[in-house]
């Protein structure tokens, strides 16, 4: 009896602790805060584990057969691989290329400029930039405005005057592989501050290789290297 | 595209870590500004801004710190400083033997308001031994401040209280910039103040006076504006400086003109020996601060201060990045996928979208209940389970729609379901999907594109959800009651264990109940006050002393009888004091701010164990009620009509409310029941808030944690809380919340 006792007190302890929930309405708040906690912890076990997995290899990336970026948050330093998951074209100009990891995180870019990114918090939801045609990276000066998601899920316009500068060709090593390529500086004065976001262009083969693009106040620069076509 | 399993596996997992970054973003304080007056300057000068070298942040500006009073100030005096728009400010003050614990929020940049809760040792006035108390303050800035001169603020102390901290006072304030003190992301700042107060802030070294100030009258039961009082009275000046030496540290010396007449000669709470505080505080974390004070040449006091700002959420919340909208083939290059020869089978095809629809939504918290198709036009009738924004749920709904329907298919009709009940329909074009996603502007152009309607009744050829009707849901989870502002606690509170279920047998039909399991608390404790008018709320620990009840069991009906009406009828047990009969009607067109509507309930009593008897107390009651969405986030209710206790009046309440899901406002009921009659307060007010579960846990959500804040619970004005209004389920889907939060559509 007092086993019983002992194990329905447990239950109920434990009800209170966490609470469960079935069915298609939604949880009770106090389920939702537990399972959020529960995801929490998850995530922070996850990113710990694999926090030294080594950089990919040549050899292993020549074993792949879809293009894949290594992009890197340069505010947090964290390193991630963003593989092609689809293109497309508008009525703009340009090609549209969305690259997406597999935990949900996403980038697309036109010609290799970047235009959005989704997944972050207070993503760059949308941006005018300079291409034309297939040429890769920013093709002449110009407006460039970024519309990103902040303060009360509105969206706040980051307006910049844009100029380019050529600064020759520069040969870059991207995983054991050289590449000539085109350094090009695309320097943007805005009222209430300045960003610099440079493009290594392999013009032969029409492709960004190398890039360090400004995705708004609150992700910062990403980084981007074309580890496979 | 196809991609390698292990790939994903091998590379997805060194990506995981991106979840990190967002701790160390940051947020915008004057984002807005900033970005539209760059936009603004550019087009009306055809100029370039003016330029700035480094990286655009939106660093948050320097705090603004509150004084005793839990408002912005200096120590124990007001400055002209306000908080940013939105701020919610908690604080915690002590010294002397007295403590107030302050809820601040800034509705407008210009307008600080405040409700305040205080306790006094050593008392000692009649029989009060320790006094309690509650009292509003108000104050407004007259003129903002500028690179030449001050702030300047009017306020307005205890305004509608019974009186004890009744003041009011002109402030005005200027900021300079100083070197940082040691290292610091921010310069120092010193802010210097001085004012003229009036009431109790001209109590001390007043130099004149303006008229004679009266006295409360007689037997005053508090809750009405002093306005006879107001800037009445004795003069006297205040000041005061405040340096910000870095970023974390700060230091306050002032001036007071409150002589503490009540406390320190009338009885004696403390000694007043000087008119100078000193103090000084440091910035613990980005939102609370704390401070040691020496006051009044006597007292060592403490200062513990939170500020919460709904624009900047606790934790970053992050929802994963959505798939792309799948574009049709060129119809040139492949025909065939965009014949419309489907449509012969279409009670064949109907079934077989559902279900490769259904999988997609629910991947993104959606619950489809219905489909209907035909050559040219979907309508998909679904459940938001997840997004405090319905923009997200439409947005990502639609991006699934393309990935699945027949090419033919180009408009797409997303109706918004809740209980059964067709809230509204978004209707958007497939090809502005297909060109407008990664397009400059894309949000604003994917609005000006969008309709909004009332939803129309689905086909015959529609197909509802399988398996959807009738379901189930149930749930344990902890409950906690609060009660506040007892005579001998201020705060009692109830925990205990929740057994909530629901079953829908039918689009519209539900059946729901709620038994709570009271662990322990003291709500029981609890004193029950005398009352001149049916007990129908004062009487709540009469209820309080069981610990097994039936808290909810009631059947609901939902459904629209016409375009722009929604109607529900309830019918069974609907809170822990009433039950009955509840029929409701209104009348909210899609594209409207206004919205009407009436209800009317014939409540009954229940016993005080909550199981399933009734009282011999039962009332008709209802109201007819306007609802007015207004465009600056201020959402506006005016009730009419007859309340619990047989009396008839209005309410009138006022909230801010945020798009991200955060709320706060106020409210008051005035009846024909007199201040006599009602007792202390004389009529009902309260304050209430709401803040988004997604807010502080980073998690997508719908719901939030709030509750309501009376000064004291009485019996006029009081209504029955019967589940499942229908205003607030109907409005987060109309167009003007969609349309404000519409940059969410492409998240």
């Amino acid at each position: 009896m007092v086993r019983w006792t002992r194990a329905a007190g447990l239950l109920l302890g434990g009800l209170v602790l966490v609470g469960c929930a079935e069915g298609p309405e939604p949880a009770p708040l106090q389920v939702e805060i537990y399972r959020a906690g529960q995801q929490a912890i998850a995530k922070r076990t996850q990113a710990r584990d694999t926090g030294t997995q080594p950089a990919p290899t040549r050899a292993f990336l020549d074993s792949l057969d879809v293009p894949v970026q290594e992009m890197i948050v340069e505010r947090s330093n964290v390193v991630a691989y963003v593989i092609k998951h689809f293109e497309t074209r508008d009525n703009l100009p340009g090609q549209v290329q969305v690259w997406r990891t597999n935990d949900d995180f996403s980038v697309a870019m036109r010609n290799g400029v970047l235009i959005s990114t989704r997944g972050f918090w207070g993503d760059l939801l949308s941006s005018s930039v300079q291409v034309s045609g297939s040429e890769p990276g920013p093709s002449h000066e110009g407006e460039h405005i970024q519309m990103i998601l902040a303060r009360d899920n509105r969206e706040v316009p980051f307006a910049f005057g844009c100029e380019l500068t050529d600064l020759g060709q520069e040969t870059i090593e991207i995983v054991e592989r050289r590449h000539t390529t085109q350094h090009i500086r695309q320097s943007c004065e805005g009222r209430k501050g300045s960003i610099t976001n440079e493009y290594w262009v392999d013009k032969r083969r029409g492709v960004v290789m190398q890039s360090r693009q400004w995705a708004g106040p609150n992700i910062g620069y990403l980084r981007f290297r074309r580890l496979t076509d | 595209m196809k991609v390698k399993t292990g790939l994903e596996m091998r590379l997805g997992g060194i990506v995981s870590g991106l979840v990190m970054l967002c701790s160390g973003a940051v947020f915008a304080e004057d984002a807005s500004d900033t970005a539209e007056n760059q936009v603004a300057q550019a087009a009306q000068t055809g100029q370039s801004p003016q330029v700035a070298q480094e990286e655009p942040t939106l660093e948050p500006l320097p705090q603004t710190t509150l004084n005793f009073y839990g408002m912005p100030g200096i120590v124990d005096m007001p400055s002209a400083e306000m908080l940013p728009e939105g701020q919610f400010a908690t604080t915690v003050s002590n010294f002397g033997g007295q403590t107030r614990i302050t809820l601040a929020f800034q509705p407008f940049d210009w307008m600080t308001a405040s409700f305040r809760y205080i306790v006094v040792e050593d008392w000692n006035i009649g029989n009060i031994a320790t006094y309690y108390d509650r009292s509003f303050d108000v104050r407004m800035r007259l003129f903002k401040e500028t690179r030449r001169f001050p702030s300047v603020t009017l306020g307005m102390r205890d305004l509608a209280g019974t009186g004890i901290y009744a003041g009011e006072f002109i402030a005005a304030t200027k900021t300079f910039n100083t070197q940082a003190w040691g290292t610091s992301r921010l310069p120092g700042r010193l802010k210097v103040t001085a004012g003229l107060g009036w009431g109790r802030l001209g109590s001390y070294g007043s130099f004149g006076s303006t008229g004679n100030r009266p006295a409360r009258p007689a037997g005053d039961l508090g809750g009405n504006p002093g306005y006879s009082q107001w800037f009445r009275g004795p003069v006297a000046a205040f000041g005061g400086i405040e340096w910000q030496a870095n970023d974390r540290l700060g230091f306050k010396v002032e001036y007071s003109s409150d002589a503490y007449v009540t406390e320190t000669q009338t009885t004696s709470v403390f000694k007043r020996r000087s008119p100078f505080n000193f103090g000084v505080e440091y910035q613990w974390t980005p939102r609370t601060r704390v401070g040691a004070y020496y006051l009044y040449g006597s007292e060592i006091g403490v200062n513990f201060q939170i500020q919460l700002s709904p624009y900047k959420p606790n934790v970053q919340p992050r929802l994963p990045a959505p798939y792309p909208v799948q574009p049709r083939p060129d119809p040139q290059v492949d025909p065939v996928a965009w014949s419309t020869e489907w449509t012969a089978s279409t009670a064949a095809v109907a079934p077989y979208l559902r279900d490769q629809l259904a999988p997609l939504l629910v991947e993104d918290g959606l619950l489809l209940e219905a489909l209907d198709i035909s050559a040219e036009t979907a309508e998909l009738r679904f459940r938001n389970l997840r997004y405090g924004s319905n923009a997200v749920a439409i947005g990502r709904a639609a991006r699934a729609m393309t990935r699945v329907l027949p090419a033919s298919i180009e408009i797409f009709r997303l109706t918004l379901v809740s209980q059964g009940l067709p809230l509204s329909t978004v209707v958007i074009h497939r090809s502005d999907l297909e060109q407008l996603e990664f397009e400059n502007f894309a949000s604003d152009q994917m609005l000006v594109e969008t309709r909004f309607t009332d939803p129309r009744p689905l086909s015959e050829a529609a197909v509802q959800a399988e398996d959807l009707y009738p379901n189930t849901s149930w749930s344990v989870a902890p409950y906690f009651t609060p009660g506040f502002f007892d005579v001998t606690a201020p705060l009692r509170l109830d925990v205990g264990v929740s057994l909530r279920g629901s079953y829908q047998p039918a689009p519209g039909w539900v059946i729901a109940g709620r038994i709570n399991q009271r662990l322990f608390g003291n709500l029981d404790g609890g004193t029950s006050s005398a009352t001149a008018l049916p007990p129908v709320r004062t009487d709540r620990v009469l209820y309080a002393q069981y610990g097994t009840t039936l808290n909810q069991l009631y059947l609901a009906r939902y459904w629209k009888p016409s375009p722009d009406l929604y109607a529900r009828v309830t019918a069974g047990y609907f809170e822990y004091g009433y039950g009955g009969l509840s029929t409701e009607l209104l009348w909210k067109p899609v594209n409207s701010r206004l919205a009407l509507g009436v209800e009317a309930n014939y409540a009954l009593k229940r016993d005080y164990d909550q199981l399933f008897g009734f009282r011999d107390y039962r009332v008709a009651t209802g109201h007819a009620s306007a609802y007015y969405d207004f465009e600056n986030g201020f959402l506006a209710q005016l009730d009419v009509g007859r309340y619990l206790a047989g009396d008839f009046g209005a309410t009138l309440g006022v909230d801010r409310v945020f798009n991200n899901g955060w709320s706060v406002g106020g409210f008051f009921t005035r009846t024909n029941v007199s201040a006599a009659e009602f007792g202390e307060g004389s009529f009902d007010k309260g304050i209430r808030f709401r803040i988004p579960v997604t807010w502080f846990l980073g998690s997508p959500s719908k719901r939030g944690v709030g509750t309501t804040i009376r000064p004291i619970q009485r019996d006029g004005g009081a209504r029955v809380h019967v589940p499942g209004r229908l205003y607030n389920q109907v409005r987060g889907a109309h167009r003007n919340v969609l349309s404000d939060q519409w940059p969410r559509f492409w998240e």
